[in-house]
């Protein structure tokens, strides 16, 4: 794999992400009003004093490209302004938060992915078996229903009928002072219904997708060959048939990631989780634009370095995308 | 002596959307160690069926093999136990496939898939498996073989892919090597190559060839034997001089007339009229009598059966009745 590749992708990223800024700018400015009225936040109940600042930090009596030029500079120093709702600094909002959402979406992520793709290979071992009836079945139920009801259900599940898994908040109360080991088991318990909530709907594509891949790559001359040489059932299909059906899987994981940031806001509303989706829902009530701003320039970072992620373990992955 | 491998009276079935049609019928076929049985047909006679079945590769469902056997030093391969099998494949008995190009797995590097094989049934570590898989590449004429054992597939050419193919399969020096059409995908000069490189292995390792093709000038120059089949029957079978010299079956002689021979005034290609009747069609009489010039009511009724009525065993009403 090529550095200058690396540099390419990472220069895409960076385009990308300033587009996601010049786009925040504009929104603020295409809201009805007058925009320090709209940064102040409708809830804020904005005094002459607040808003005179305002228009003194981001320099609204200026030219429009004066104004862009302060707000970008303002974000490559990580100041993406001051929320007047939560009476914080935006950055300081979303530090606050971001562990708890990037737990909660790559423990989704892993979880759809494993379990996915293990269900899809169990099915793609007998196509017209029970494991492979149950994996469509179960494929087109997690499909079909939306995020927020299987929340919903899981928490009426396990508030009544089996109380076993906490239903809200990441941690109990009384163990914010316990050892650190015990503080983790606690938040990882806590984690059990949001992330399978959330990893529902990928899980069942993954499963789909893994068992017609591996359906398909089954079916190959090389998987012949492996055969043909006395490979084992589990090397033929596990070191030869996944090795390539995972393939398209990773497409699909990479672009499956910004639904799963979506995904969260509405999982961390549900469970009250205090993650950056519990934030955006926050925000979004309250109108508070430069918390919404930080919240979509985060998610779309993050969507950024996923899909650069992916493409580069794309290229791993299939040696014929490496360049010589 | 008996011989190394004997098919007796293989049978094998598929379930198509035509029904259960029979594309191997009555097979009967021996290799004696350290022969070449050459196999020839034009297209969907059989010939890779044939082979998959001495390699208990036939797909199925939808194959199954409805009766006979496959006797390798007198062990019946038809119902062996599947790790019984597993330890012949690659070891006793080795196969080189039609498909060059797509027979190797993308994603894993020559040298590893030869290793891989070697591992299977040599009791060595990795390290001295790969240094045989060098050495390996290297005797069957690949030049830079340290190198070439780091490529991938795609970075190697169709005749380069074939020669990886047959170091694989002759890696833990089979008894039994059989050659599916290892030419046809190939340029002409790679042909000659490629045959040349088969009998020096067979000298080297020993091996019993079968070698399908549907190519007689390959026959007359590699084969001991030749066995000719048509719509999964075996219709003249014999020394491989001898049938050249004396083909009775008029299917055999079409395929004789169809060697483009140098120097022939005529510039026509030749060709046998007709098409080979699918397998579902296929009727009481003989499947070749709708092509056939001496075919008569007889030939349409009966199915004639392989018997020596003069120089070696043919299936034909014609030859019986002296007729031709
Ligand atoms: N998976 C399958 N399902 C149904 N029929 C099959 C299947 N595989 C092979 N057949 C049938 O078996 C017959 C023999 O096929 P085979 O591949 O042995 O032909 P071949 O002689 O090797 O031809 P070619 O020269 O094209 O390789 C064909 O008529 C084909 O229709
Ligand atoms: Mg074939």
């Amino acid at each position: 794999m090529s550095l200058s590749f690396i540099l390419r992708r990472l220069g895409y990223g960076v385009l990308l992400i300033f587009g996601v800024v010049v786009l925040n700018f504009l929104l603020i400015r295409l809201a009805p009003g007058d925009p320090a009225v709209v940064i102040a936040g409708e809830m804020g109940g904005a005094t002459e004093e607040i808003l005179d600042r305002i228009r003194e930090d981001y320099g609204l009596n200026q030219p429009l490209t004066t104004q862009l030029a302060i707000y970008v500079g303002n974000v490559l120093q990580g100041d993406l302004g001051q929320s007047f709702f939560f009476n914080q600094p935006v950055s300081r909002l979303i530090a606050q938060r971001i562990g708890p959402t990037i737990l909660l979406v790559l423990t989704a992520q892993v979880l759809s992915i494993l379990l996915g793709v293990f269900l899809g290979v169990i099915a793609s071992r007998k196509p017209n078996g029970p494991a492979s009836a149950f994996v469509s079945i179960f494929a087109t139920i997690g499909y079909a229903v939306p995020v927020f009801w299987t929340g919903i259900m899981l928490i009426i599940l396990f508030a009544s009928v089996v109380p076993i898994f906490p239903i809200e908040g990441i941690q109990s109360v009384r163990l914010r002072d316990a050892p650190l080991l015990v503080r983790g088991l606690d938040i990882a318990h806590h984690l059990v219904l949001p992330a399978f909530t959330l990893a529902v709907v990928y899980l069942a594509q993954y499963a789909r997708l893994s068992r017609a891949s591996m359906l398909d790559v089954l079916g190959s001359d090389y998987i012949r060959t492996a055969r043909a040489k006395g490979g084992s059932e589990r090397a033929i299909l596990f070191k030869h048939a996944l090795r390539n059906a995972a393939l398209p899987i990773l497409t699909i994981a990479g672009m499956q990631f910004g639904n799963l940031i979506s995904g969260a806001l509405l999982v961390e509303t549900v469970f009250n989780w205090p993650g950056i989706g519990r934030l955006a829902f926050d925000s979004i009530l309250r109108r508070d634009y430069p918390t919404i701003m930080g919240v979509l320039f985060f998610a779309s970072a993050a969507v950024v370095v996923a899909n650069i992620l992916t493409d580069l373990s794309y290229r791993w992955a299939d040696p014929r995308l490496r360049e010589q | 002596m008996t011989p190394l491998l004997e098919i007796d009276n293989l049978r094998v079935t598929f379930d198509t959307r035509h029904g259960m049609v029979t594309a191997l019928d009555s097979v009967s076929l021996h290799l004696n160690a350290g022969e070449t049985l050459g196999v020839v047909g034009e297209s969907g006679c059989g010939k890779s069926i044939t082979a998959l079945s001495v390699m208990g590769l036939i797909p199925q469902p939808p194959g199954r093999i409805a009766g006979g056997s496959i006797r390798l030093n007198g062990e019946d391969l038809v119902g062996a136990e599947p790790a019984r099998l597993r330890s012949l494949r690659g070891s006793d008995v080795a196969m080189i496939f039609q498909e060059p190009m797509t027979s190797l797995n993308p994603v894993l590097r020559c040298g590893d898939q030869i290793a891989e094989a070697v591992m299977l049934h040599q009791n060595v570590d990795s390290a001295r498996a790969s240094r045989l898989a060098v050495e390996l590449l290297d005797r069957v004429g690949i030049p830079a073989p340290a190198q070439r054992a780091r490529d991938y597939p795609h970075q190697l050419s169709g005749g380069m892919r074939q020669r990886v193919m047959i170091a694989m399969a002759v890696s833990c020096r089979p008894k039994v090597l059989v050659a599916d059409e290892p030419t046809t995908a190939l340029d002409v000069t790679v042909q000659a190559q490629i045959f040349d490189l088969l009998n020096e292995i067979q000298r080297d390792v020993g091996a019993a060839i079968l070698l399908i093709t549907h190519d007689m000038g390959a026959i007359s120059e590699m084969a001991d034997r030749v066995a000719v089949m048509y719509a999964g029957r075996v219709v003249e079978q014999g020394k491989a001089d001898d049938v050249l010299d004396h083909a009775e079956h008029p299917y055999t002689r079409g395929l004789i007339d169809c060697i483009p021979a140098l120097g022939r005034r005529d510039d026509t290609l030749r060709e046998i009229p007709g098409v080979v009747p699918p397998l579902h069609l296929l009727g009481d009489g003989c499947a070749f009598a709708s092509r056939c010039a001496h075919a008569d009511r007889r030939c349409l009724a009966q199915k004639p059966v392989l018997t020596k009525w003069r120089h070696h065993p043919v299936a034909c009403h014609a030859v019986e009745e002296g007729r031709i």
